[in-house]
């Protein structure tokens, strides 16, 4: 009687269904439980790659087949006759279209530019404003870093109106009092329009990395480096920020490449979508985009020929974030 | 070469007081050892002297120079940190000669100078080590090379041997002596450690509560601490103190007494609260005490526990028959326990009956109210008849 309460007890694996069985395995099977975690790690890693490589081959696709093809096209594949994206011949001529109908070139300078002068501009400043929160004490302290972080909740939309007026060189008067305050140089359709908002925008996530960073260095380091003949300031270009170089990188890269994606500022603050106007890399891409035809190819090519620097930064980035990885073991 | 002279520094953070009007005069070439307790303020006076934190009052001169305002880089002082503070990006080169390379010295003279300082600290051959390939003691040997490269003035040391294992720091201390023996410049050492403040220094500056208590040579230290405070934190076991009062003919404790003139003590008179002071090597028991020309009366006494240490045995000895016993606040015997070290191959057991005597000339007298220094040693036995009949006399 008693042992019939207890049926699982004393069942072994001939009693096990098959999921039961493979379960048990795993548990207890170094082996299997390899093979598991490796079967996991490819569907993982599978996944990430399609999802992120898929938008990449399908602007290839676009871009290699001629415009006319793009509507018109039978998109099934040959022998296996189901619909998927493939290149409808080889239009290779489209990448240099791309910078004969509009100078493509000078967008993406344009947006190249931009985002290395904010991102500078941002590294500067963060890294002072970083020390400062990161490694001093003063009063204040956490309501200053939360004020500076307020700023990265309010949506960028919120600014646009006043910024642009502003920017207009209209005066700057205080609301409803009507008293002017000061009288701003007329900025659109210059760089000082867009660094201005960007790095403002851009500084307080970059405040906050870099906070976090600085402030793990041990004071020993700065000690020694300031004992040893450098500034507060020495110390921290010196030994602090190299020493940080994860965190100045990841703030970075971030910056740069939310910078050199933006379109909402950059299209609004040049008067005309033309690059002489410091219009943008996305404006560019826009341009061949008429009232009439639209060229799908060619936006395509743009944005893959857009990529490009990009993607030499990041390779070269990448190498200098796993240096700085690498380089840590602090004694503290 | 220089020396180093604090005036009345002060150093108060919001609540706290550091340190409390600090004077110290350091002289050339001189090996000084701050020592204290943990938060005593012992590091922050030496953060002071480099620079790294402002004193709220007071000067400091190295040199001649009042440097009270300098930053750390013009005062000409080097120094080595607790954590050792090597700076992890760059190799051993890089980090020695940090210094030179931000002075603008030419590549010839850094590479002369490194060379000779890894010469000094043996790290030959290692120069273009990273700090984490390299053991705790080749660190520390980087960081001190670090320190010499430049020629500074003063040396700091901010425990810079706290952090390596124990074999380690007694081989380091050695080699931090032969390289002051070799380079005669002003040392400056922070540690809490006085046994290490002991071997090393020329004098010693024990420190507590922010104040400086006491700063004289070692020996001085040990066998004439100023106040209860350098008497307790100086030597290891640290000294016995009993409380007791003072009378007309000596003192008396709770179970004994030790009979002299009160007239030679200043700044007391009979009835006011004493403290007796005996180290542990000053108490004899009575059949090894032949070699005592000055010893108390016998006192009969029970063992406690023994602790034998290879070169010598401590015993631990009730002074009282009561049973209970508090825990020793630190190192050294609790309250109404008397702390005894004896040779080796005496036979001596647990719970054991003896008899002991006190060196006279090595007893130490303290106003238990100030802690001030009231005498030290016993110069003449007097003979006065005890009431207790516990200690007294064993001759006249």
């Amino acid at each position: 009687m008693a042992t019939e309460t207890n049926p699982g007890a004393d069942s072994d694996d001939k009693n096990l269904g098959p999921l039961q069985t493979w379960t048990r395995g795993v548990l207890t099977d170094q082996d299997k439980q390899d093979r598991l975690y490796r079967a996991l790690f490819y569907v993982a890693a599978v996944f990430f790659l399609v999802t992120t490589l898929f938008p990449f081959y399908w602007l290839l696709v676009l871009a290699l087949t001629p415009n006319s093809a793009i509507l018109t096209g039978d998109w099934s594949l040959p022998v296996l006759g189901f619909e998927f994206p493939h290149p409808q011949g080889f239009n290779v001529y489209a990448f240099v279209e791309v910078f004969q109908q509009v100078p493509f070139h000078l967008y993406v300078f344009n947006s190249f530019v931009l985002a290395t002068t904010t991102t500078i501009i941002v590294i500067m400043i963060a890294s002072l404003a970083g020390y400062v929160f990161g490694r001093l004490e003063f009063p204040g302290r956490g309501g200053l870093m939360l004020a500076i972080l307020m700023v990265s909740y309010f949506p960028p939309a919120a600014f646009l109106i006043p910024l642009f007026d502003a920017f207009l060189g209209n005066a700057v008067a205080i609301p409803f009092l009507g008293i002017e305050v000061f009288e701003p140089p007329r900025l659109v359709n210059t760089p000082g329009a867009l660094l201005l908002p960007f790095s403002a925008l851009m500084l307080p996530l970059s405040i906050f990395i870099l906070t976090t960073f600085y402030a793990q260095i041990p004071d020993g380091l700065e000690d020694a480096a300031r004992v040893e003949g450098t500034t507060r300031l020495g110390a921290l270009v010196r030994v602090i920020m190299p020493l940080s170089a994860p965190g100045l990188a990841t703030a970075a890269v971030l910056t740069f490449i939310a910078v050199y994606n933006e379109y909402f500022f950059s299209e609004i603050m040049a008067l005309e979508n033309v690059p002489q106007n410091w219009s943008p890399l996305v404006g560019g891409i826009l341009s061949y985009q008429t009232q009439y035809t639209t060229d799908f190819n060619l936006m395509a090519a743009a944005s893959v020929v857009g990529v490009l620097p990009m993607l030499i930064i990041v390779v070269f980035a990448q190498e200098k974030i796993v240096s700085g990885l690498t380089a840590g073991a602090l004694k503290e | 070469m220089a020396n180093v002279t604090l005036e009345h520094v002060t150093k108060r953070y919001e609540d706290v007081t550091a340190v409390d009007d600090m004077n110290l005069d350091i002289r050339d070439g001189e090996f000084v050892c701050l020592v204290g307790p943990s938060g005593c303020g012992k590091s922050t006076t030496m953060e002071t002297i480099a620079g790294l934190t402002k004193p709220t009052e007071g000067t400091i001169k190295i040199g001649e120079r009042d440097v009270t305002k300098l930053p750390p880089k013009d005062r000409g002082v080097a120094m080595v940190f607790q954590n050792i503070a090597l700076f992890p990006h760059m190799d051993v080169y890089d980090n020695i000669s940090f210094g030179l390379r931000l002075r603008k010295y030419d590549t010839e003279e850094i590479e002369r100078r490194v060379e000779h300082a890894t010469e000094v600290v043996q790290l030959e051959g290692m120069l273009d080590r990273m700090p984490e390939e390299m053991s705790g003691g080749q660190r520390q040997r980087v960081a001190i090379a670090r320190a010499i490269v430049r020629q500074p003035d003063v040396f700091l040391m901010d425990e810079p041997l706290a952090n390596l294992d124990a074999k380690l720091r007694v081989h380091m201390r050695t080699e931090l002596q032969r390289l002051h023996k070799k380079l005669d410049t002003t040392i400056i050492y922070v540690t809490h450690d006085q046994a290490e403040a002991m071997t090393m220094s020329d004098r010693i500056a024990v420190i507590n509560a922010g104040e400086l208590q006491q700063i004289d040579p070692p020996l001085i230290c040990y066998n004439e601490p100023a106040n209860l405070f350098v008497a307790g934190f100086i030597g290891s076991p640290s000294m016995n103190l009993i409380n007791g009062e003072l009378t007309n003919n000596g003192i008396q404790t709770d179970t004994f007494s030790v009979d002299f003139d009160p007239s030679i003590l200043e700044g007391v008179s009979p009835g006011d609260q004493v403290t007796l002071g005996v180290r542990p090597e000053d108490v004899y028991l009575t059949d090894q005490s032949e070699g005592v020309g000055n010893a108390t009366k016998p006192k009969h006494v029970t063992t406690d526990v023994l602790e034998p240490m290879g070169n010598e045995i401590f015993v631990y000895l009730n002074l009282d028959d009561s049973k209970e016993r508090s825990m020793a606040d630190a190192e050294g015997a609790a309250k109404g326990q008397l702390l005894m070290s004896v040779d080796p191959d005496t036979e001596i057991d647990e719970d054991q009956s003896v008899d002991i005597v006190l060196d006279r000339s090595s007893l130490h007298l303290f106003d238990t109210e100030t802690g001030d220094a009231l005498l030290h040693g016993l110069e003449t036995p007097v003979a006065v008849s005890d009431e207790t009949g516990t200690v007294a006399e064993s001759d006249s």
